[in-house]
């Protein structure tokens, strides 16, 4: 048994949920920053320094706004819903380690607040997919056309995109032997990172992770202009605050889950990070707030970068294309490692299957063709 | 005292045993987690000026006075959707417990070289029934949304 050390585990409760409470709020400003950086202009910059300030006064603001809750809503779902989308998202990050939690002195300290659990990236993915609820209750509730289509797009996209997500973990977890994320990140200090071995599951992996989180190109839940504000459109203080909590704390969870299950965790290459001394453990950590920092800002940059999907390109890409492919390439994985085949198999595996892919979506896919169909009052329906 | 302490962390990281006590730090967190919305929603009730106007309880609807109700008949086109979401879901879930049963680094040797193989191709079967119906949904046009 792990002995249960309630100080420990409360204090590190205490600080992962003010760091992220946090990370959220200065989140929302680094996008804005970036965003204005990406599009020559200067962002938020009149409330502190850089506008490091303006997070603090957001917070305040949702607070001290006017509470509506209109009159058509069904009360009770209505104001559930919001509380649903954050509790979910916050749940979700009990089990993923944030740095080297060294097992034979769990009374000093722990970097990841429920450790050994053994269910781990089954309790992430299992809470996170709850998130739907939120965002179903939200739209249902609203009594508004608005928030029903986008709730109803929104579960549909995230019910589809789980299913590519955990296919392409499948593959680490048929190597690691574990679902337990720290024995995932202990099997990549031994033998290498798991982006090597895997590359077109972690490409897999981004893209659902980004459809899950309703991020950009796949926020068609919330899109501006088709549906105001999607699900939550009839929000306003701090429970639509609270479905930003959900939103960008999963997106904490999901950088954190690209870090640890196929970027080494806290594993730097060249014995960086070989010791028990405490200035490995500082180097360690360093190196995975490290890489989920740049995941964090690789969110904000594919942004800016990838224009938005239309709805039936979305669905297509997580049922035509990430589902077919992500069966194969588990079977490969299975293959490989049922007969035992060196690890460098797996990279080339992967890579040709990513290019046989590649060459037959480039075949299949031909140019739309407008064409009168006749059968819905002459319209052009595209073929 | 330590390596007391080492040998049952590696006895329940093994997987040998379950046991409850692993989970408490979860359990306080869910409480924990709980209290966060719960604080935020009355903080909010409590600090937020309140001055209801008909047309601020009215929905938006993009400034048009909402036409009809919500509440009526509506084609969902995604059941079939959530149906084969629960077909693929229920398929990762037989997965899962597989690939750590049957590659753990604690796996049963003795289990291995009698039913591992076998097993492993009964794996392929079932992903082969479930390509043959997923090939069934996409000739049927499932896939198609227009």
């Amino acid at each position: 048994m792990t002995p249960f050390h309630f100080w420990t585990t409360a204090i590190t409760i205490a600080v992962v949920l003010f760091v992220v409470l946090h990370v959220v709020a200065y989140m929302i400003l680094v996008e804005r920053k970036v965003s204005a950086w990406m599009q020559d202009r200067l962002g938020p910059n009149r409330v502190g320094p850089w506008g490091l300030l303006q997070p603090i006064v957001d917070g305040a603001k949702m607070f001290l706004k006017e509470d509506i809750i209109p009159s058509h809503v069904d009360k009770v779902f209505y104001i559930l819903a919001p509380g649903v989308a954050a509790f979910t998202a916050l749940v979700a990050l009990a089990v993923v380690p944030f740095g080297p939690t060294d097992p034979s002195q769990p009374e000093r300290y722990q970097f990841v607040i429920a450790p050994n659990i053994d269910i781990g990236i089954l309790w992430t993915f299992s809470t996170g997919s709850m998130a739907v609820y939120g965002v179903i209750l939200g739209g249902w509730s609203s009594n508004n056309k608005y928030s029903l289509l986008g709730s109803l797009r929104s579960s549909a996209q995230v019910i589809s995109y789980e299913i590519p997500l955990g296919l392409s973990v499948l593959g680490v977890i048929l190597y690691a032997g574990s679902l337990n994320l720290e024995r995932i990140i202990d099997w990549q200090v031994q033998h290498g990172w798991n982006a090597l071995y895997h590359p077109l599951a972690f490409l897999m992996f981004v893209t659902a992770a980004f459809a899950e989180c309703n991020r950009l190109p796949f926020d068609l839940p919330e899109c501006e202009q088709e549906l105001v504000g999607g699900y939550h459109t009839e929000y306003s203080s701090i429970k639509f605050g609270l479905f930003f909590l959900g939103e960008y704390t999963h997106m904490i969870t999901t950088s954190l889950l690209f870090a640890v299950l196929f970027c080494g965790g806290w594993h730097l290459p060249f014995g960086l990070t070989d010791g028990n001394e405490w200035y490995h453990t500082a180097l360690k950590l360093v190196s995975i707030l490290g890489k989920t920092a740049f995941f964090l800002f690789f969110y904000v940059w594919v942004r800016w970068t990838l224009p938005r999907f239309r709805f039936d390109q979305l669905m297509g890409i997580a049922w035509k294309l990430l589902i077919p492919l992500a069966t194969v390439n588990l079977v490969v994985v299975m293959v490989l490692r049922e007969y035992e085949a060196p690890l460098w198999a797996l990279t080339a595996a992967s890579v040709a299957l990513f290019v046989g892919a590649t060459a037959f979506a480039a075949r299949q896919t031909t140019p739309p063709v407008i064409r009168r169909t006749g059968n819905i009052h002459g319209l052009p329906t595209r073929v | 005292m330590i390596a007391a302490v080492a040998g049952a962390v590696g006895a329940a990281a093994s997987g040998q045993a379950f046991d409850l006590s692993t989970y408490y730090p979860i359990f306080l967190y869910l409480g924990v987690c709980l209290l966060i919305p719960i604080a935020a929603l009355i903080g909010s009730h409590l600090f937020s000026p309140r001055k209801d106007t008909p047309v601020k309880l009215m929905p938006y609807e993009s400034g048009m006075d909402p036409i009809g109700d919500t509440r009526q008949r509506f084609d969902v086109k995604f059941y079939l959707i959530a149906i084969l979401f629960l077909v693929f879901d229920v398929e990762l879930l037989f997965l899962y417990p597989w690939a750590v049963i049957a590659y753990g680094p604690d796996a049963d040797p003795s289990w291995r070289p009698i039913f591992g193989r076998i097993v492993f191709l009964e794996i392929l079967v079932f992903l082969a029934t479930l390509a043959v119906a997923y090939v069934y949904a996409w000739r049927k046009g499932v896939f198609q949304w227009r």
